[in-house]
């Protein structure tokens, strides 16, 4: 075993100790071809496949790095096997292709490589000087190594395993950033149930173990008149044994639940009334529930894939001036943007039951584990700024998405079973980038944030993007340590890095790219009418104090907690009016939106998305960036995130130099640079005016990747032809 | 018992969730939606204020009459409201209580008014007048059959919105507000061409124009190579549609090489030639000291060179030219820009397009169109910042798309003009003083809506510039507030800055001296025209991408009227001068402090990193 092989001067060799990775095959004199009109800026040098990715090395150092945004465990050439889509090799000579699948032969030599990625990206390396037969092992093993058949063959399984084995069976695995709650335990459940000051809403234990459903997290909230062995006998009716799971409650008393379709039909009734009577018995003001059939208003899995394979067809595989003339209508006909929108408009439809009619809301689907994640966590980043927050962001894709049990191994599709692919998290990213958009001031984190993330559901070493389920990480896992002689102990499988962990992927400087300088934090002085005020919580805060308080006590001063209903309680409260009748609720809908669009957005409140067709755009920086014909040289909304981040850098130091003056500390001025929360710093020796490494794409460097443009700004280079053939593996027809 | 509420569909509710379906709508909110956001606070500036009426009026303004109107608003429905018409506005309150509707609409961008419904007309409100706007908007007011009130109000507007057919003063001839800067003198040209450097050993400046005896069009000073005699350029003019003649507009200051204007060359169905023309262009190409070829960028599209051959015009034969190379841009003339605007204005007013959003985009091609110009452009600059060769632009006339793309080529080649006087200068010296046809284009106080002169061309020319603000935001000193106030004054006839079609027709109606100048309105009030981001910087080209993934619909022009298209202050703008705000507060604080401190402490430098060492190179530049 090669381990920590120690193949390049270039790569940080600590990582690739510290990640254990094996290099399975590699050939030198290879030449990666960067732009399409010219070879002069090709890159000489040895590709190497491991376990764990592809990697160019090239011979010469890299010319000229004006800017260093990578990531840790990738070099700027390398590209994760599970992030690899589709692998084409090519022989000039006899005029031959065949896209390689695993466990497949190659009759010919390959002169080209062409590697085809998940993320946007095509790679293309030519063979020309290199030795014909390793070139074509390099190429068999890549095709083997990236489409593994089975999940206990994932790079992480090796790395946990082999961690697990020289640290003596503790599961001291990664970092333990654990400000991001899990979600895995009772307590992050109980806290949250404290955090939104939900009444009648328990932490439920029966899945320990996974007793109940192998799709649900061992612990989630149910309302509190349920009790354990009713939801026993009633998961049994449930699509997956999924029964009703509590997201969220709103300061009104408001709950969000979703629940799987009950699939007895003579039940049906029975167990939809037992379960809507305990949610409104959990509401405060005892009102009503409002079922939204997620099935039936929102576009399908599969025609979002749909959607989605026509979006990467047009940003990245069709020459770049033929999509030109019909380009708005071809972008129509993805149809992408017309399902994020949809999901922003239903999802800010509940926002409005929950807010102004004061109803619960249930969300059905057939599973409950795909729509159901996106419209649970849209309408909480609508709803609750803690979810605004990069924390609070982490904790709502562990709450809705890798607890609630979203299939992100199928649907990430990292083991090549396509059909069950789509790219559900994907979309909540950009309708969460059309928010930020929106609202660019409303959120902690950045755009650069969001595309890092959705960029790490392809590297094959968090647990956090790896499983369909929380069970299946447990079971596959302990499987697996058994096998390899892991003595687990008390755990419950093996604990793998998790994504939250950013130190694993970056510095701490880089990391700072994370964050927003727009975002005004709660405790962020702002300057209203030219004064400098503290942001205050409003009165609808989401503090807990006045949660679960009679209607007409809401208003008054009295704040005896002996009049809030107790947990558990059984005694129901006189029932409020009953809410308008639903003739009413498009007239309400539709005052209430008016309303809110009428007032300048409160950011520490309920942010709407507007959902006009002018509103909804392309996320460009997510699928434009490896484009280099559509980027914008010096421009771009970084020039002006750059200078918005040198001016929130400046007062955060003068506003810790205040403090410390007033503290009456005398060494006041070392307020020192690690400090700044800004990835773009004021410096003494920095000139003014915009860096010259800023581009439209930025942090996305293009350099590496397939082409640079040729004269700077012009689009007038074509993209090459090789580029062309996305191919799906039936037209391949002159293979072998 | 528990009630269950079972999804119905809430499809469309969202969309017109937003909109005002009905007329109680909070004050502020009305006033703001729908009178011209940026015109309207513009307008406040040098304006009296009439307290008994509460009606603004600029000095010179009269008031003509009041009646009281429907308006029959498209978002919102009728509203009863009182109309004032002074020479320059029409001025609209609604009368009723529980809203504060403004109309304040400028006589000037009124291009067409139609009476709709005759004296048997039944129904409500389908009794009055229908007034179709040059800036994407129509009015309609509805009023009583009886007394007349229709036709005096008809013939009031038609009088003082059309004053050419009616031997009366385009109002800014009776505009008497004063600034305290003079926008005429923003422009002169012996400075504009020095600051380029000129006239240096290969470029002259002549005043052979001095009484447009050369060409009409042109402006009273030209630079013209050097070696060309006044005697030569005299010879070129015959061959040149309507004299316009090669002239300079711009210099590269390095390598030397220029950017030329002119008109097509009068070669005609026979192929006619003309040896001076071509010695002259010889002559522009060799004052670089380049061997290249010259360039020349016909703006048309082939076809539609070759076919004005058979008006006499034409285009630089490669037989004839041996020195050039000629390359079409594919520019489409002003119908078709006027056709597609219009097809623009049907898409988005009164109702925004929804179902099918980006196809009835496309169709109407004005994106399209803005990317030929825009390519056009990018394909001069880079030319002439390659030091590859000298470029000459013409199109037929040479001052509709010649001066689309010699001015955007500038504004990306030479920073100077991304201020805000240079981009005041450059809009002068290439639009203004050059001859695009103002007055005909817009059909400044002429009653012809249907005149096939009409084209939205400088209006395209601002959405470029728009355009290339949004790629490069800190590049511009101006806003998005100054290229809508240029355009709402492109119209209102409240500034001289527009009117008439040539220098010369300026000169003769003593334009400079009668009227005040748009310049002195923003000069006089530069902060709100200010772009927060801009970063000054010398020598950068700017190159925008000219594809259709990063061209934008102005929504914020032309869709400013829409209340549904929420039009809110930028709101990354908005917090970068909320951050400027606090810096300066918390800088000042620390001095306080400081202050205070230094009192009690004799010595000052126990705090290394107090203001006074920190400001230096904290400061962020401008």
């Amino acid at each position: 075993e090669v381990s920590g092989k120690d193949y390049s001067p270039t790569l940080d060799v600590y990582v690739i100790r510290n990640l254990r990775e094996i290099v399975v095959n590699e050939v030198s004199f290879v030449r990666k071809c960067i732009a399409t009109d010219t070879s002069q800026y090709d890159l000489w040098g040895k590709l190497i496949c491991s376990n764990f990715k592809i990697s160019f090395i090239t011979d010469d150092p890299m010319p000229l790095q004006r800017f260093h945004y990578r990531n840790l465990l990738l070099g700027e050439h390398d590209v994760p096997l599970t992030c690899i889509e589709q692998i084409v090799t090519v022989n000039d000579h006899k005029r031959k292709q065949k896209v390689l699948g695993p466990n497949q032969k190659l009759k010919f030599n390959p002169t080209e490589l062409i590697i085809y990625c998940k993320d946007f990206r095509i790679v293309r390396f030519r063979f020309d000087e290199s030795g014909p037969e390793s070139a074509k092992k390099v190429c068999l093993a890549i095709a083997h190594y990236s489409q593994p058949t089975d999940l206990q063959l994932l790079f992480a399984f090796e790395y946990v395993g082999k961690k697990y084995h020289n640290s003596g069976g503790s599961g001291a695995v990664g970092g333990s950033n654990q400000k991001t709650p899990f979600f895995e335990t009772y307590s992050d459940w109980d806290r949250e149930i404290k955090r939104t000051g939900a009444s009648g809403w328990r932490v439920c234990s029966i899945n320990e173990g996974y007793m109940i459903s192998t799709c649900l997290p061992e612990y989630f909230v149910v309302p509190s008149s349920l009790a354990d062995q009713d939801l026993k006998i009633f998961s049994h009716s449930f699509v997956g044994r999924r029964m009703p799971l509590w997201c969220w409650s709103h300061s009104n008393g408001s709950a969000l639940v979703r629940m799987a379709l009950i699939k007895d039909v003579l039940q049906q009734r029975k167990i939809d009334q037992r379960i809507c009577n305990a949610i409104t018995k959990s509401h405060p003001q005892r009102s009503d529930v409002y079922k939204s059939d997620l099935d039936k208003t929102l576009p399908n899995i599969q025609e979002i894939q749909a959607a989605f394979v026509k979006l990467k067809q047009l940003c990245v595989n069709e020459p770049f001036e033929e999509t030109e003339e019909k380009w708005l209508s071809s972008l129509e006909n993805t149809r992408w943007l017309e399902y994020v929108r949809a999901f922003l408009k239903h999802s800010a439809e509940l926002v409005y039951i929950l807010e102004s009619r004061h109803l619960s809301v249930v969300l059905q689907e057939e599973e409950g584990r795909d729509l159901s994640c996106i419209v649970a966590s849209l309408v909480q980043v609508m709803l609750d700024p803690h979810f605004r927050t990069i924390t609070g962001f982490q904790s709502l894709i562990q709450k809705e998405w890798v607890m609630a049990g979203y299939q992100f191994l199928d649907r990430c599709n990292h083991l090549k079973r396509s059909e069950k692919e789509s790219p559900l998290f994907l979309l909540f990213l950009d309708a969460t980038w059309q928010l930020l958009e929106q609202y660019p001031a409303a959120f902690e984190f950045s755009e650069t944030y969001l595309a890092v993330l959705y960029d790490s559901t392809r590297i094959s070493l968090f647990g956090t993007f790896l499983f369909n389920s929380p069970h299946q990480r447990v079971k596959q896992s302990t499987e697996f340590a058994i096998s390899k002689n892991i003595q687990l102990g008390d755990e419950k499988g093996l604990k793998f890095p998790s994504v939250w962990d950013w130190s694993l992927q970056f510095t701490a400087k880089d990391r700072t790219l994370f964050h927003n300088p727009l975002y005004i934090g709660k405790s962020t002085p702002c300057i209203q009418n030219g004064s400098v005020k503290s942001f205050k919580r409003t009165k609808k805060s989401y503090s807990s104090t006045l949660r679960g308080m009679p209607g007409s006590l809401r208003n008054g001063i009295i704040s005896d907690p002996d009049l809030v209903p107790r947990r558990n309680s059984l005694i129901l409260k006189a029932k409020p009016d009953p809410p308008p009748p639903p003739t009413s609720q498009d007239h309400g809908a539709e005052q209430y939106f008016r309303e809110w669009f009428s007032k300048p957005a409160d950011l520490h409140g309920v942010i709407l998305p507007h959902v006009s067709g002018t509103h909804v755009k392309l996320w460009k920086l997510c699928y434009f960036r490896w484009v280099p014909e559509a980027q914008i040289h010096l421009g771009g909304f970084i020039t002006a995130f750059h200078k918005l981040s040198l001016l929130a850098d400046e007062v955060d130091a003068l506003s810790r130099t205040l403090r410390q003056h007033r503290a009456g500390s005398l060494d006041a001025g070392h307020a020192g640079p690690d400090e700044s929360r800004m990835y773009f710093r004021v410096s003494a020796h920095a000139t003014p005016g915009t860096p010259d490494f800023l581009s439209s794409a930025f942090p996305f460097s293009p350099v590496g990747n397939l082409c640079r443009r040729s004269i700077s700004g012009t689009p007038l280079s074509k993209f090459l032809s090789g580029a062309k053939i996305w191919l799906s593996t039936e037209t391949l027809a002159n293979e072998d | 018992m528990v009630n269950i509420t079972v999804i119905f569909s809430l499809q469309s509710l969202f969309l017109v969730g937003c909109v005002p379906g009905c007329l109680k709508i909070c004050a502020n909110v009305m006033s703001f939606l729908l009178t011209p956001l940026f015109h309207f606070q513009t307008s406040r500036d040098g304006v009296n204020w009439d307290l008994s009426e509460a009606v603004p009026r600029l000095p010179g303004e009269t008031r003509i009459t009041d009646k009281e109107v429907i308006y029959i608003c498209p978002f919102n429905g009728p509203i009863k409201g009182r109309v004032y018409i002074t020479n320059y506005r029409l001025y609209l309150r609604s009368l009723e209580t529980d809203s504060a509707l403004i109309l304040d609409v400028p006589l000037g961008v009124i291009s067409r008014i139609e009476k709709m419904g005759g004296a048997t007309s039944r129904g409500e409100n389908s009794y009055g007048l229908d007034i179709t706007c040059k800036d994407m908007r129509n009015l309609r007011f509805a009023l009583k059959q009886e007394g007349h009130s229709r036709r005096d109000m008809f013939e009031i507007l038609t009088r003082y919105a059309f004053p050419l057919a009616h031997s009366l003063p385009i109002f800014a001839f009776l505009n008497e507000e004063k600034f305290n800067v003079d926008g005429w003198t923003v422009y002169n040209p012996v400075e504009e061409y020095r600051r380029q450097g000129l006239p240096n050993h290969h470029w002259r400046i002549t005043f052979i124009n001095k009484c447009y005896e050369l060409c009409d069009t042109y402006p009273a000073l030209l630079v013209v190579p050097y070696r060309a005699s006044d005697d030569d350029l005299r010879r070129v003019a015959t061959f040149r549609s309507r004299n316009r003649i090669p002239v300079l507009s711009w210099i590269h200051p390095e390598n030397k090489t220029v950017i030329v204007r002119c008109s097509q060359p009068l070669v005609g169905m026979s192929g006619k030639r003309n040896k001076d023309d071509e010695k002259y262009l010889d002559v522009i190409r060799e004052t670089n000291r380049q061997i290249s070829k010259l360039t020349i960028y016909d703006a048309r599209p082939n076809v539609n060179a070759v076919a004005n051959k058979a008006t006499g015009g034409g285009y630089e034969s490669d037989d004839a030219y041996h020195n050039a190379e000629l390359f079409f841009l594919d520019i489409h003339n002003i119908h078709v820009m006027r056709e597609s605007l219009k097809k623009v204005k049907d898409i988005v007013y009164p109702n925004v397009e929804e179902s099918h959003w980006l196809s009835s985009l496309e169709s109407t091609h004005w994106l399209e169109h803005i990317k030929l110009v825009l390519t056009g452009a990018i394909q001069v600059a880079d030319r002439v910042s390659s030091g590859k060769s000298s470029v000459l632009v013409h199109c037929s006339d040479g001052w509709d798309r010649t001066a689309q793309l010699t001015s955007l080529a500038m504004l990306m080649l030479d920073s100077f003009y991304r201020s805000i006087e240079g981009f005041e200068i450059l809009v002068q010296k290439e639009w203004i003083s050059f001859g695009h046809k103002f007055a005909s284009r817009i059909g400044h106080g002429d009653k012809n809506h249907a005149d096939a002169d009409r084209s939205p061309i400088f209006l395209q020319f601002i959405d470029c510039v728009w355009q290339m603000s949004k790629q490069f935001p800190t590049a511009f000193e101006f806003n998005e507030r100054f290229l809508i106030t240029i355009l709402d004054h492109l119209y209102s006839c409240r500034f001289g800055t527009f009117l008439y079609n040539c220098e010369s027709a300026r000169e003769k109606q003593k334009v400079t001296e009668r009227t005040v100048s748009l310049w002195s309105l923003i000069n006089s009030n530069k902060d709100k025209f200010k772009n927060p981001f801009y970063t000054k910087e010398i020598n950068r080209v700017l190159y925008p991408v000219a594809s259709m993934r990063h061209l934008e619909l102005w929504v914020n022009y032309y869709i400013r009227w829409n209340p549904r298209i929420k039009q809110q202050p930028n709101p990354v703008e908005q917090r970068y001068v909320e951050l400027l705000a606090l810096r300066d507060e918390y800088i000042q604080r620390l001095e306080e402090l400081q202050l205070a401190s230094s009192a009690k402490l004799p010595d000052p430098s126990t705090s290394p990193a107090g203001p006074s060492q920190m400001m230096p190179h904290v400061r962020t530049h401008f």
